[in-house]
């Protein structure tokens, strides 16, 4: 057993389900590889976690790295059975690679959240967004989602070009690849333009303003699953990068690039809030909504100290929780055949009359992300409060006040919808057992955590140190 | 351990409520009524004649890595509330036991969670927890808006909801502050009560901190110019939400200036006294003539409360414990004589679906018992001598002329437009022709018997106001700065 061992799982994974697919595609086997692969990668993790360590020029599963890799497959490992569900009920479509391809955008974002160097991170990056890509077209009888696809691809590989130009001034200035090397030099005029490329590359990972242009057109076409991976995954993976960047040696950031930080902290806040008010679709609100997070997330990342790093841990903890949970319920709600999800506003429309269970996790997510009691959003959010208070940012906790109080707006209207009257002719078939699983899973956490956090506080004590 | 039960009983009392409705449409209601009714039994005996002070107490560890705790305390003044809040639950549940509701159920449900959450608030002495439950107590109440209102419950729900959410963030920021500025002067994190309470920071950090507590507080007590979410909300509620909302969770905002805004700051709530004061005497004006310009009867009684409120706010800024005893009655009273009245709008909404006045009018030859209750009611709320409404009025001016004389004359003459508003309502409601021939029922054995129960109880807090009084006086004295 050694650190690398559930990279390695991965890696095992992704080569059986190619022999699976290769052997007879359709069978129904993929799925269950996947998952047992997943699940086999989530198992070694406490072993791994004692072993000796194996690359130490490559990866560093240090300060909290475990945490990550283990959150990253959890959460995969979610997505993955509400995606098995999504997809069984699309009889023309062979989902087996749909699977695969979620394996290894998740075999992508475990290397880049313990990247020590920058070929690491980028070999992470790439492998994540190829597979992603993918995984957003992989509804191919909808145009929206090969529309989405396309965009996703034309702007990631823009990023990755920034993100490459910047490593290579890097590269030029410091001759080495290693971030602790780079970030412990000087910074000169040459650095600091590298620097710029990559915090741009890292602002349209994590979609914040005004890197944001593409979110709601992507989430909005990509099936519900690739979405929820779309706005979960690759944001958990890069502010474990940027985490593990901002805990190195001389990582402070200097007066100008805070003073950035915040004003896109701010503009991301406001910005996914107003916008979202006026939309019909709930994918489109919840990309909106996630612009909004990441900026309150950067609240907590510019709160230094040991209060911020906790707090962007539980933040993002609950984050990938409750967007598993309400882009679970569209999934469950959605025919993977149909021409569109079940995605709008007027598709909820009475869900608590017809669907009980489905509404009722909506509504907790939905609070979640509003942070409010008992969803455990609102501990989260507490915490965001306390590093900005504990840390006197008053501008930016008074933005996420106002922003707060504008969001308020756009989750009660979802919450409203399914609580009318719905239409006469509403008739509602039962819910796969699965989905009931990953649903009943997914809100007991986010309700029990929410009551009880501690437990919650100390995993995330134990897991990312 | 009591104070536990008194959140768990209806607690678990909804979360049975909710798959009762399966068996039968009346279980539900029979589920919520029994476990109030077990929620009242834990509660009476709390109050000893013999004990004073914190009557019960209960503290284990929650949060510790923030040095929350979830503690709860009782006190004389909570336990008034608290009782206050289970029987007019009870009444809420009774005013809809023979309604053709949907979803019966789930209705209930949220009943119960709004009391449980409620009740919690009165009973938290964690400031964290009290937030906590502050925020909890709001999301089923918002359901029992949007779902089950009037016609125009959406807006409602919205309003109600940004309006005591948003305020909620400053409570929030405001705990924050407070517990850390704590920490920084003491090296300890908590965010006990008593533990803040021995280390206030002053200044304007201070200020600023009492400052956030206060706006948030007025909104939920809904005081001029922060009501705006009132008239609305009290409206288009279902009959037994404007109750639980009129009666009860107005209460949470006085609950809070007298609790934790007032004891914990007093410099700074001298500084601001002047300012609140006049705000408390423009909401009796504001409240009253609004309320005399109405057609719609339950809005009506709506825009009263903040006329009603304005004596609150008035009582708790002149820091004496003779205005604080008319604070801690007059809420009482309130709840009584509120919940009464918006009982009998929904009875008169029900029989002749308007609550429009001017198609009213003649009520009395048509309903006479509803209407002889109604004129009672509206004459106990105007504060008539020898009922409840009464006694907390008068011990607030009495206390408040001395503290402030001139508001004090202000806010006395603030009862002449709430006679004329009175007057009116039953003018306009009860006498005079009838607009239409109506053959409707009068109250019937439930209805008459609910009437009596609140009518005795104003009766009884107005000419023997004493055992109330002495249940409250404890924690007052405790709690008010140079009582």
């Amino acid at each position: 057993m050694n650190q690398a061992a559930p990279l390695l799982v991965l890696g095992g994974t992704v080569a059986l389900l190619l022999a699976v697919i290769a052997i007879r595609r359709g069978s129904g086997l993929a799925p269950a590889a996947a998952g047992g692969g997943l699940l086999a990668a989530l198992g070694v993790i406490p072993a791994a976690m004692r072993a000796p360590p194996l690359w130490p020029n490559l990866l560093d599963v240090g300060g909290g790295g475990f945490g990550f890799l283990a959150l990253i497959i959890a959460t995969a490992t979610l997505l993955l059975i509400i995606g098995a569900e999504y997809w069984r009920r699309a009889a023309r479509l062979p989902p087996d690679e749909f699977f695969l391809l979620l394996v290894i955008a998740a075999l992508g974002a475990c290397v880049l959240s313990v990247a020590k160097d920058f070929v690491a991170l980028f070999l992470g990056l790439e492998t994540m967004t190829l597979a992603m890509i993918g995984l957003i077209a992989y509804a191919r009888h909808r145009p929206e989602a090969l529309e989405a696809g396309l965009k996703y691809l034309i702007l990631s590989a823009m990023s990755s070009a920034f993100l490459l130009f910047g490593v290579g001034l890097l590269e030029l200035a410091t001759g080495s690849l290693d971030f602790a090397t780079v970030f412990a030099a000087p910074v000169n005029p040459l650095m600091a333009a590298g620097f710029a490329m990559l915090a741009i590359a890292a602002g349209f990972k994590l979609s914040v303003v005004p890197f944001h242009i593409w979110v709601p057109d992507v989430y909005a076409g990509a099936p519900a699953p690739s979405a929820a991976f779309l706005a979960v995954i690759p944001k958990i993976a890069v502010l474990a990068a940027l985490l593990r960047i901002g805990g190195l040696q001389g990582a402070t950031l200097p007066p100008a690039a805070a003073q950035t930080v915040t004003a896109v902290a701010m503009l991301s806040m406001l910005a996914g809030n107003l916008l979202a008010l006026q939309q019909q679709n709930v994918k489109r609100i919840l990309g909106y909504s996630s612009i909004a997070h990441l900026g309150y997330l950067l609240v907590a990342i510019l709160a230094a100290g040991s209060l911020g790093r906790v707090a962007v841990v539980f933040y993002i903890v609950t984050y990938a929780l409750t967007m598993v949970a309400a882009f679970g319920v569209v999934a469950v709600l959605s025919n993977a055949g149909a021409g569109r999800d079940a995605e709008t506003i007027a598709d909820l429309r009475g869900l608590f009359w017809t669907r009980p269970l489905p509404a009722a996790v909506m509504t907790l997510a939905l609070l979640s992300l509003a942070g409010i009691p008992p969803a455990i959003g609102f501990i989260a959010k507490m915490y965001i409060f306390a590093a900005g208070v504990h840390t006197a940012l008053w501008l930016l906790v008074g933005t996420m006040i106002a922003s707060s109080v504008i969001g308020l707006f756009y989750y009660l209207s979802i919450i409203i919808a399914m609580t009318q009257k719905p239409a006469a002719d509403a008739t509602a078939a039962r819910l796969p057992a699965a989905g009931r699983l990953v649903l009943g899973l997914v809100s007991l956490a986010v309700f029990g955590f929410g009551v009880a956090p501690q437990p919650l506080m100390t995993l995330v004590k134990v897991m990312f140190g | 351990m009591s104070l536990v039960l008194l959140l768990l009983v209806p607690l678990l009392g909804g979360a049975l409520a909710w798959p009762a409705e399966r068996v039968n449409k009346n279980l539900p209601r029979l589920v919520s009524l029994v476990s109030l009714a077990i929620s009242l039994i834990i509660a009476l005996p709390l109050l000893h004649a013999t004990k004073t002070g914190w009557l019960a107490d209960y503290n284990i560890a929650w949060i510790p890595a923030f040095g929350m705790r979830f503690h709860l305390g009782l006190d004389g003044l909570s336990w008034l509330l608290i009782v206050l809040t289970i029987i007019l639950g009870m009444f809420a549940i009774l005013v809809s036991w023979r309604g053709d509701q949907e979803k019966t159920g789930f209705f209930h449900a949220n009943l119960m969670w709004s009391l449980a959450g409620t009740i919690g608030v009165f009973l938290a002495l964690d400031l964290f927890l009290f937030f906590y439950f502050w925020e909890l107590m709001l999301v089923p109440m918002v359901f029992i808006i949007a779902i089950w209102g009037h016609e125009n419950r959406r807006a409602a729900a919205i309003k109600f909801f940004l309006f005591t959410q948003g305020s909620g963030l400053l409570i929030l920021i405001g705990i924050l502050a407070l517990a850390f500025l704590h920490q920084r002067a003491t090296g300890v994190l908590s965010f006990d009560y008593f533990v803040l309470r021995q280390n206030v920071p002053g200044g304007t950090a201070g200020f600023l901190i009492m400052l956030g507590l206060f706006v948030a507080f007025i909104v939920k007590l809904a005081a001029f110019p922060v009501h705006v979410w009132l008239p609305l909300t009290h409206t288009e509620a279902p009959t037994a939400g404007s109750v639980i909302l009129a009666s009860i969770l107005l209460k949470t905002g006085a609950y809070g200036l007298l609790r934790f805004v007032a004891p914990m700051f007093p410099a700074a709530c001298h500084e601001l006294a002047p300012v609140a004061l006049w705000l408390g005497a423009a909401s009796i004006f504001y409240g009253a003539i609004l309320a005399y310009g109405q057609s719609d009867l339950k809005k009506l009684i709506a825009y009263t409360s903040i006329s009603h409120m304005g004596f609150v706010l008035i009582g708790v800024f002149v820091f004496n414990a003779l205005a604080w005893q008319g604070v801690v009655f007059l809420l009482i009273a309130h709840g009584v004589s509120t919940g009464a009245l918006f009982i009998i709008v929904g009875a008169v909404q029900h029989r002749l679906h308007t609550r429009d006045l001017s198609r009213m009018g003649g009520l009395w030859t048509d309903l006479p018992k509803l209407s002889s209750f109604g004129t009672f009611f509206v004459l106990a709320a105007m504060g008539l001598p020898g009922l409840g409404n009464f006694v907390g009025e008068f011990l607030i001016l009495r206390g408040a002329f001395g503290a402030a004389p001139i508001v004090t004359i202000a806010a006395a003459i603030g009862l002449i437009p709430a006679a004329l508003y009175s007057l009116i309502a039953i003018q306009r409601a009860f006498h005079g022709p009838a607009t239409a021939p109506r053959a409707v029922p009068d109250f019937g054995l439930r209805e008459n018997a609910m009437m009596l129960a609140l009518a005795a109880a104003i009766i009884w807090l107005g000419v023997y106001p004493q055992p109330a009084l002495d249940a409250a006086a404890p924690s007052l004295t405790e709690t008010a700065p140079g009582g």
